[in-house]
């Protein structure tokens, strides 16, 4: 962090805190999205259950953010970086939200399995979405640190998590020809879908602060959705 | 701690208190003089503008004229008036012995057969009639029945003698003595007689002095303020010049007078006397004050309006004739019009260019000798007669009235017009 | 875009005191262009360039090439009433001629010769306070003096005067700092209409006023110019470190 701070103070306060919300925000995300994975690991229901209500926590950091942004632009009328770090925080906050939306489905869909599942389709589904958490911890420490290669190696990898989760589906649906337990192995097929929604999401924030840091949109083709 | 900053806090109001307290005494003193001054003048000066008449029968007598009937006006401006005046006057007293009567007719202006004459003239019906006039009463009457002079001293001392005081009074009762507005002396030119001296003469010369000192003056002080302080480089020339323009100003205005007599009768041969010189002689005085004047009414017009006249492609004349000529006038003109009163008030360098001179004609033009008032009050204040004393004050009046007059100009113009234009 | 003025090395000293150096610029034809930067970065002075303004200042001394298309404005040979008429002004606090209105408007027309006839003058006077925006609040009182109007109306009014004459240029240095928000809102309007048919430079201490109503802002700093962008590029991702300090409110 080379930037001078602001003369006004307050103001420089105010950027602080929302980048502070944005951090704390995005690491309950993170470890919401983590624990959802590891509650469908062991079948733990009661984990699943405390990911559900969990998730206001949140929607509130989301309402903050969402406060906060709107006092800066119309108190402060941020320019420049300040201007994109308001916007693409509000912007974050909204792609966290939705990460932790699908975990919390995730966590639903789990309760709803209930049975035993062939462990081949959930060790599939564990390394996607353990690959999505570390997606997610990079791009909030590019946020943090405001580390340009991190974005782009994170924005670069969605496509990676797109690929297992196509393996993965196809192996659900294989499995749906031959088994009678298709309600739960849909389930799968929406948590496999999540994951990868996740990692989209994961992907939007890189873009966002790859904005925030030059400026620019990422350019290049944007990795499959 | 409280204490202290309490005492601090009274001491400031104190001192606030003794400053604004000075301030009054010293505009009160200032008042003061002048009340003292002013009634002093108004309370000399009053009784001038009226004036004494006694009221005598005249016998319009056709054969003591040697007038035949229905006479041209001709024949009337040539009769001789003298015997019917000096017999209506000894007719005021019907006891009159020999020796007594030229004091009856020292009671009467000397220019009572003149007024005898002037009534026929002007009514030629009233021939061969007695007519009731009334003839202006000589100037120690005058101040008699003005109770300007008094009576108790011993009679030798005294310019009215006992007969004429017991005629006066005689007349008085009869109610023959009528004191009536002094017309005569707004209309009058100088005379050596207090009672028939005007300042006519001396207001006109006074009128043109001033016209003339305008007419020079204003022009080239307007067109010298304008290129020094719009046109001229500032280098040390110009400060040279600035300098020796405000040094001009407090010239001691009888140097002036001797420019003048110098340069302007003596080496350009111009009528001496005369309004003309002597508003030429104030018009190097009236100069720096005007072209100083003007220059800082040009100063005050503010930079953005020139700077909008530049911005729009206005040449640099342009721009000052048009725009900051027009915002200094008020000013330029309120500075003219308060170097004219100062000229006004110069009684010196018409001295030396010889305004001093007796003048018994109202001039007519700028080159017809005349006095002005200044220099009417001061030779006024010079002669000897009790009734020029009054006249000495009420001329300063009308000097007053006329300065005050201008100055109020200058203030209406000022006020008029800045309020329009700010 | 065309460029209408180029500067290239303009330095301008006054005295000893060097106040611009070796700016070099180019204002596009028909659009805003808005100069910022601190008090006494040089902006204004560069502004009264255009117009040669600094000849009042004695001890104004500038030097480089200003090209107005192919006129060099910095020139000795130079006649100044010819560049104002196709440069005119609107300066910081609206100073109206003390006169009426309508005389206000019709002084340039009259001065350069640009009508023959009292109604050729009717007309520049009206349409030049109908592009102004004044002339529904001011046709019934054309003959009123013009310092009797609110700041804002003063302001349009100086507006009108300067495309009285149309100008091809329209340099204002801070027109909007001695009004309030909605006269400045008024003028920001003005500005934007104005531009189809002039080009505008503009200085100003808003640096919010320069986001909203130019397409090229350039940011000075002690005599230099740090940047010039789109004004779009200054306000989102400016180039240079300083510029963003400035507009952020990071500076000094």
């Amino acid at each position: 962090m080379n930037e001078k701070s602001h003369i006004v103070k307050s103001y420089e306060e105010q950027l602080l805190l929302l980048k502070d919300t944005i951090v704390k925000m995005g690491t309950k995300a993170e470890k919401q999205l983590e624990l959802s994975i590891q509650a469908m690991v062991r079948k733990d229901l009661e984990l699943a259950k405390k990911i559900i209500t969990d998730d206001e926590q949140i929607d509130r950091y989301e309402f903050s953010i969402e406060e906060q942004v709107v006092n800066l632009i119309a108190l402060r009328q941020p320019m420049a970086i300040d201007l994109r770090e308001t916007v693409v925080a509000l912007k974050i906050s909204s792609d966290l939200e939705r990460i932790g939306d699908l975990s919390k489905n995730i966590a639903k869909r789990i309760i709803s399995i209930q049975e035993v599942i062939s462990s081949e389709l959930i060790k599939g589904l564990e390394i996607a979405g353990l690959k999505t958490v570390r997606q997610v911890n990079l791009v909030l420490n590019s946020y943090l640190h405001r580390d340009k290669d991190i974005t782009e190696n994170v924005w670069n990898s969605d496509e990676e998590i797109d690929q297992l989760t196509n393996s993965n589906m196809e192996m659900v649906l294989k499995k749906l020809e031959t088994e009678k337990n298709q309600i739960q192995l849909t389930q799968l097929l929406f948590i496999a879908k999540n994951i990868e929604r996740i990692g989209d999401h994961a992907t939007n924030i890189a873009e966002q602060v790859y904005f925030l840091i030059t400026g620019d949109y990422l350019e290049g083709q944007r990795p499959k959705g | 701690m409280n204490n202290k900053r309490k005492n601090f806090l009274e001491k400031r109001y104190k001192s606030e208190k003794r400053f604004q307290l000075f301030g009054l005494a010293s505009i009160s003193l200032a008042l003061i003089f002048l009340a003292i001054f002013l009634i002093k003048i108004f309370s000399n000066g009053y009784s001038a503008f009226t004036k004494t008449w006694i009221f005598v029968e005249v016998n319009y007598d056709r054969e003591l004229l040697l007038l035949e009937e229905n006479p041209s006006s001709e024949d009337l401006n040539n009769a001789d008036y003298y015997d019917i005046a000096y017999q209506s006057i000894i007719a005021l007293d019907p006891e009159v012995d020999e020796s007594s009567e030229t004091f009856l007719i020292e009671m009467f202006a000397y220019n009572y057969e003149l007024e005898i004459k002037n009534y026929l003239k002007k009514n030629p019906s009233d021939l061969g009639k007695i007519v009731k006039l009334k003839l202006t009463a000589s100037d120690d009457i005058d101040q008699i029945n003005k109770g300007n002079y008094p009576r108790d001293i011993p009679e030798e001392n005294r310019r009215v003698n006992n007969y004429q005081l017991k005629i006066f009074d005689m007349l008085e009762a009869r109610g023959d003595i009528i004191n009536t507005f002094n017309l005569s002396f707004f209309t009058n030119p100088d005379s050596r007689e207090a009672e028939l001296a005007g300042i006519a003469s001396s207001f006109m010369g006074t009128l043109f002095s001033i016209l003339v000192c305008l007419v020079f003056s204003f022009p080239i002080a307007v067109l010298a303020g304008i290129y020094l302080e719009e046109f001229a480089p500032k280098n040390k020339f110009t400060d040279f010049i600035e300098v020796n323009i405000n040094n001009l100003a407090a010239v001691p205005s009888i140097v002036f007078g001797l420019l003048g007599l110098g340069v302007l009768i003596n080496i350009f041969g111009l009528p001496r006397s005369t309004p003309l010189v002597g508003g030429i002689t104030l018009s190097l005085m009236t100069l720096p004050t005007i072209i100083i004047a003007a220059r800082a009414s040009l100063k005050a017009v503010p930079p953005s309006i020139k700077e909008a006249a530049l911005a729009m492609g206005a040449s640099k004349m342009q721009t000052t004739l048009h725009h900051a000529v027009p915002l200094s006038m008020p000013g330029t003109l309120s500075g003219t019009i308060i170097g004219l009163a100062q000229a006004l008030g110069e009684t010196a360098p018409l001295i030396l260019i010889g305004m001093v001179a007796f003048v018994n004609t109202i001039p007519g033009s700028p080159l017809d000798p005349a006095a002005s008032l200044p220099v009417q009050v001061y030779i006024w204040s010079e002669s000897a007669e009790r009734g020029f004393v009054e006249k000495v004050s009420a001329c300063i009046m009308v000097l007053l009235i006329f300065l005050i007059t201008m100055n109020l100009t200058a203030q209406i113009i000022r006020h008029r017009f800045e309020k329009k234009w700010s | 875009m065309k460029s209408k003025i180029s500067a290239k090395g303009v330095n301008v000293y006054y005295g000893e005191k060097q106040a611009l150096k070796n700016i070099s610029i180019e204002i596009g034809e028909k659009e805003v262009t808005a100069l910022i930067g601190p008090s006494g970065c040089g902006k204004s002075t560069f502004l009264r360039c255009l117009n040669r303004m600094n000849d009042v200042i004695d001890i104004c001394r500038v030097e480089g090439s200003i090209k107005f298309d192919n006129l060099e404005i910095n020139s000795k040979e130079l006649d100044v009433v010819r560049l104002r008429e196709n440069v005119g002004m609107v300066f910081q606090k609206p100073n109206p001629f003390p006169k009426t209105i309508y005389e206000n408007i019709a002084y340039g027309p009259t001065i350069h010769g640009l009508v023959q006839s009292k109604q050729e003058l009717d007309e520049i006077v009206e349409t030049s306070l109908k592009k102004a925006a004044l002339w529904n609040e001011v046709k019934d009182r054309l003959h009123e003096i013009g310092t009797g109007l609110s700041g804002g109306q003063q302001q349009r009014l100086c507006i009108a005067r300067a495309i009285s004459i149309k100008p091809e240029v329209i340099l204002m240095d801070e027109p909007c700092s001695a009004l309030d928000p909605i006269a400045t809102a008024q003028i920001e309007e003005l500005i934007d209409e104005l531009k189809n048919e002039h080009t505008i430079v503009i200085v100003t201490h808003s640096m919010s006023q320069a986001a909203r109503v130019s397409q090229k802002t350039g940011f000075f700093h002690l005599g230099n110019l740090i940047e010039f962008d789109s004004t779009e590029k200054i306000f989102k991702n400016p180039g240079n470190q300083q510029t963003q300090d400035y507009i952020t409110g990071r500076f000094g």
